[in-house]
């Protein structure tokens, strides 16, 4: 059934759907709806189970894990500083090896602070050993968590995942979303099966304990990284089997009339179906652009994103993000796959969006035609920010008053 | 360059003695790098500290797998595998025991081609609290290239926040050390580092993918701590007199911290040695004080000698 | 109270923990843990925060015949709360039967239970949650060489507190915290009075809700004192009146433990290297008598 629904609603829809036992929650903006929503349903029945609202993200994040560790299944959900202040557990609760899903809402990190979105904030959690799914519609959140459980609980991954969706963009954005039927869930999604992993009277269990040395250390942190990889494997053909059941498909590589395309844009999120946009109003116009959007970021699809960009003569990553000293953080991981392949695409790279900082059409069409004059130059165009004149004169003056100065000359210059 | 490593227990001076050694060197004109390694483990429990010094800068790190000299502060450390005291003995290095025997005894009993040389035990509190300490200036000695105000100084360096007390027993302690091996002074060498042609390949694997229940840190049994031999941290024995003992049961096992004294059938008291830590609460404990304490060297040897 | 601990005899003469642990020998949180395992049983699972008792499962190795699960310093109340919310769920829905149920219990040090981990503390308990937490106080962060914490005492010297006259600031009273959010029980036992941290146990074992059990813990390397003498520091901490053995239960507090006649603190600092610089090479009167009579007064509102 298709009805109108914001993001934060079909990630509530996701949870409930893949029938949560246990949210851990704390509130943030902009996720707070979720678990709202996620509490109206524990309350009226329709949701079995409980939500505890936690004194703190670190706090909610451990009690996640350590439900999960105990045999149920679990949702929680957060966003920006509230990723950051659960940090510590991010990175400590894969190694438990007891899935759960947590959404997050991207919203850009203080200093200074704002409410809008980036994708910073999720990306700061990049190397945890959370998997990752970045959702480009309201449709791909609700499909994601399930997708999301299915792979975080296949008996050969067994890691917690992560679904990330553009604050406001998403969050408070109502679009047509098909849900999936509460039957057709369950047929996709069957009960969470702890596999022996679980605290029992009569069955002692030490877990997530200290060790002694290297080797020992090097051992368990990589076999979280082989079974994320496994996750891979795993992925193709479970978002097969959902295609099948809903007719949807999710891949780990989106390609948007690419396999033809001779430039492409490169990005996650919401934002990638205004890209879409651009491309369809370039291809009016003769250009062969296309999109290529990772949906999940961990494990990173190499192989595939190789095979999708191999060929094209120029590929602009756009981040809507920032490593500070270093530049676009997906930039760089692009390049890391793409140096060496024999037909790999000349990489420029922009970053825009930062802080909900809108990327306009205009801008996607000059992106393509400095991608194009690369092609020719052979050379590609050093990173730039997405930054105008306009907007350095609208800064100029907010500067002027916050100095005490408005209205000086210079100011305005 | 000199590649030194000092064996013993927490608490007994090593990572002391792996700084009094490397300020020495340093106070020698050579350049060096001293380090302890901690394991988990706490007071009594297995630990090294390494120590080298060259002429030239080192660049060296972590643990030396090839020592020249491995100086053992408690020979009771042999016989707990995860010290690993003898990794790279060979027949080039030199290995300083404090203990009782003689060289050729130890030599044979450990089956080394290289050097040996035992440093009569001292007192067994000096021993405990000092070992590591008579190990530097042994390996000083051992050494050649240190001489005693250079020894002094180092040890007057690394003590001064503790007093002129603890300074002065120490001094003494290693300057005793130093004298007592005066016959094999000079009798540990520099070494070149491996050569670049002559290294077995290492054989790297690729890591399987397992299943989550035994690719996590996860123990799926209970009390396996119990395979832990913790009685080889004793430096002190509790034993009981059953003569005395009134069987008032329990106090000396509920006081133990660690679990180690069990209460049989009849109701009288046993000490379970192989964990035993010898923290001695249960001879201060016991009302009708029929525990004492003796030292473990004492009584291993008594062991040894009514041993068939 | 349970009739059957009235004397020593009546202790479980056979322990649950087992031996071969990599706690210091001598160690007063390690000797009030096991007397409390014994107690407890093994039906628990042991949420554990950042602390030297972390080394207590190391793999593949562990004293515990129940579980145990290791969070981070700041938050073992909320893996606490974690899996008590799972094991109601499961409970609920009839998928755990009544004997695979297990006691939850926070096992921290002093740091995590009067710093960086009591605002975990304080939702656990607000929300009324049902578990134990076991605070076994070493006076200062233990693992990491003992520094001051919030529970280090007027005058100790630690690895942080070096002035002449060691730490400059009171213990933090954890025990009144608690009883400030009004918990289901609370007390304060010492590893050395096994019956009298018996009966607090099993009192706190059949009772619902958050309940606090804070231990004394003699700490041989931290306070400076020869590991044998661990159980005798313990005594004097309780004679001197330094460390109340009481209980909150039913709304009030209770002292379980009344010393008389109480025997000066001297007494007990003067047997820890800690409080050495106390002593010599002069006697600090200041802080002596400045400690001495906190205790004054805090026993003189006790017994009015
Ligand atoms: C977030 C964080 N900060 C610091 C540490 C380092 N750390 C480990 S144990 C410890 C001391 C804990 O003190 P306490 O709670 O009193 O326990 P104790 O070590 O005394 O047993 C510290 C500071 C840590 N593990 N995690
Ligand atoms: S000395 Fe006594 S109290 Fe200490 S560990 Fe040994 S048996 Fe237990
Ligand atoms: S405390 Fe002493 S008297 Fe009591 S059982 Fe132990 S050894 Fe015997
Ligand atoms: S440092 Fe203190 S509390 Fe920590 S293990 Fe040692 S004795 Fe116990
Ligand atoms: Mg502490």
């Amino acid at each position: 059934m298709r009805r109108l629904l914001t993001g934060n609603a079909a990630a509530a829809w996701g949870a409930r759907l893949a029938r949560a036992d246990y949210v851990p929650a704390f509130p943030i903006t902009p996720q707070t709806e979720i678990i709202e929503l996620l509490a109206q349903w524990f309350g009226s029945g329709e949701l079995r189970g409980r939500l505890t609202l936690l004194e703190s993200e670190h706090s909610m994040l451990t009690a996640a894990a350590a439900a999960a560790a105990t045999g149920v299944r679990v949702f929680t959900a957060t966003s920006s500083q509230g990723l950051l202040y659960a940090m510590e557990m991010l990175y400590a609760v894969p190694g438990w090896r007891a899935p759960f899903v947590l959404v997050n809402v991207s919203r850009g990190l203080a200093s200074p602070i704002t409410l809008e979105s980036d994708h910073n904030d999720v990306l700061a959690a990049r190397d945890s050993g959370f998997l990752q799914f970045h959702c480009a519609s309201c449709q791909e959140v609700v499909d994601s968590v399930l997708l999301a459980y299915r792979l975080a609980e296949d008996p050969r991954v067994r890691l917690p995942a992560l679904v990330n969706l553009d604050g406001f963009h998403l969050s408070f954005t109502r679009e047509p979303v098909d849900l999936p039927t509460a039957e057709a869930a369950a047929a996709f999604l069957p009960p969470f099966e702890s596999q022996g992993i679980e605290f029992r009277a009569g069955r002692p269990v030490s877990q997530a304990v200290a060790v002694l040395g290297g080797s020992a250390y090097s051992y368990f942190r990589y076999e979280t990284h082989l079974a994320a990889e496994q996750a891979l494997q795993a992925h193709g053909a479970i978002a097969a089997e959902f295609a099948q059941r809903f007719g949807r498909r999710h891949d780990a590589v989106e390609r948007y009339r690419s396999d033809d395309a001779e430039i492409a844009f490169f990005m996650i999120g919401a934002f990638a179906t205004k890209a879409m946009d651009a491309v369809d109003r370039l291809r009016e116009a003769g250009i062969a652009a296309g999109l290529v959007r990772p949906r999940l970021l961990r494990p990173y699809p190499a192989a595939a994103l190789q095979r999708a960009l191999a060929g094209k003569r120029a590929v602009a990553v756009i981040d809507q993000n920032l490593s500070v000293g270093k530049g676009g953080v997906l930039h760089g991981e692009l390049a890391s796959v793409l140096y060496g392949q024999p037909d790999a695409p000349l990489l420029a790279s922009y970053i825009g969006g930062l802080g909900g900082r809108d990327i306009s059409a205009g801008e996607f069409f000059q992106i393509a035609r400095e991608l194009q004059d690369a092609v020719l130059a052979r050379r590609v165009p050093p990173p730039r920010l997405l930054y105008t004149a306009g907007e350095l004169r609208q800064m100029r003056n907010l500067q002027a008053i916050a100095a005490g100065e408005r209205g000086m000359p210079e100011a305005r210059a | 360059m000199y590649r030194i490593r000092l064996h013993g227990r927490g608490g007994q001076g090593i990572k002391t003695g792996s700084r009094i050694l490397g300020s020495a060197f340093f106070g020698a004109g050579f350049e060096v790098q001293d380090a302890p390694v901690y394991g988990a483990e706490r007071r009594g429990a297995a630990m090294s500290a390494h120590v080298r010094a060259a002429r030239t800068p080192i660049r060296e790190r972590g643990v030396i797998t090839r020592p020249d000299l491995v100086a053992l502060v408690d020979e009771t450390l042999l016989q707990v595998p995860a010290a690993n005291v003898l990794l790279g003995v060979d027949a080039a290095s030199v290995l300083l025991l404090q203990g009782n025997g003689d060289a050729e005894t130890w030599r044979a009993r450990l089956a080394l081609s290289g050097t040996v040389v035992v440093l009569p035990a001292a007192g067994e509190r000096a021993e405990a609290e000092l070992g590591g300490a008579r190990c530097a200036g042994a390996a000083a000695r051992l050494a050649g290239v240190i001489s005693r105000p250079q020894l002094i100084a180092a040890i007057a360096q690394e003590l001064a926040s503790l007093g002129p007390v603890a300074t002065a027993t120490t001094t003494a302690q290693a300057l005793a050390a130093y004298d007592a091996v005066a016959p094999h002074a000079g009798v540990l060498r520099e070494s070149r580092p491996a050569a670049a042609t002559a290294f077995a390949a290492p054989e790297w694997i690729d890591l399987p993918l397992e299943s989550a229940r035994v690719a996590a840190p996860a123990i799926f049994a209970a009390a396996t701590s119990v395979e832990v031999r913790t009685g080889l941290w004793r430096t002190m024995r509790p034993e009981i007199d059953y003569a005395r003992c009134n069987r008032c049961a329990w106090i000396c096992s509920t006081l133990c911290p660690d679990s180690a004294i069990r209460v049989r059938a009849d109701r009288s008291p046993e000490i379970d040695l192989e964990h035993c830590k010898g923290c001695m609460i249960c001879v201060s404990v016991c009302p009708p004080q029929a525990i004492r304490a003796l030292p473990e060297r004492a009584a291993r040897a008594r062991e040894l000698a009514a041993a068939p | 109270m349970n009739p059957a601990l009235r004397r020593m005899k009546d202790l479980p003469s056979t322990h649950l923990l087992g031996a071969g642990s990599a706690m210091c020998a001598g160690c007063g949180g390690l000797l009030a843990l096991h007397e409390i395992c014994d107690l407890l049983g093994a039906r628990t699972v042991f949420v554990n925060a950042a602390s030297c008792m972390t080394l207590l499962a190391s793999y593949p190795f562990t004293p515990f015949r129940g579980s145990w699960l290791y969070t981070a310093m700041a938050s073992a109340p909320a893996g606490a709360q974690g899996v008590r919310d799972a094991l109601d769920i499961l409970s609920e829905r009839g998928r755990l039967p009544p004997e695979q149920d297990l006691t939850a219990v926070a096992l921290t040090g002093d740091g995590a239970a009067t710093g960086i981990g009591l605002s975990a503390t304080a939702g656990a308990i607000d929300r009324g949650l049902d578990f134990i937490y076991l605070c076994y106080d070493n006076e200062g962060y233990g693992n990491t060489g003992q520094q001051s914490s919030p529970a280090t005492p007027l005058g100790a010297r630690t690895a942080t507190s070096t002035g002449a006259h060691g730490h400059p600031a009171s213990k933090m009273d954890l025990f009144a915290i608690w009883v400030a959010q009004r918990p289901a029980y609370a007390a304060t036992v010492i590893g050395a009075d096994p019956l009298d941290l018996a009966r607090k146990i099993d009192r706190a074992r059949a009772l619902k809700g958050p309940r606090l059990i804070h231990a004394l813990a003699p700490c041989p390397p931290g306070w400076s004192f020869d590991p044998a003498e661990g159980v005798e520091i313990g005594r004097l901490a309780v004679k001197t009146g330094i460390w109340p053995l009481k209980e909150y239960v039913d709304g009030r507090v209770v002292h379980t433990h009344v010393p008389h006649p109480r025997l000066p603190v001297e007494e007990y600092l003067k047997r820890q290297g800690r409080f050495r610089h106390l002593f010599e090479p002069g006697r600090d009167t200041r802080v002596l008598a400045q400690i001495q009579s906190q205790v004054d007064a805090y026993w003189e509102q006790v017994c009015a």
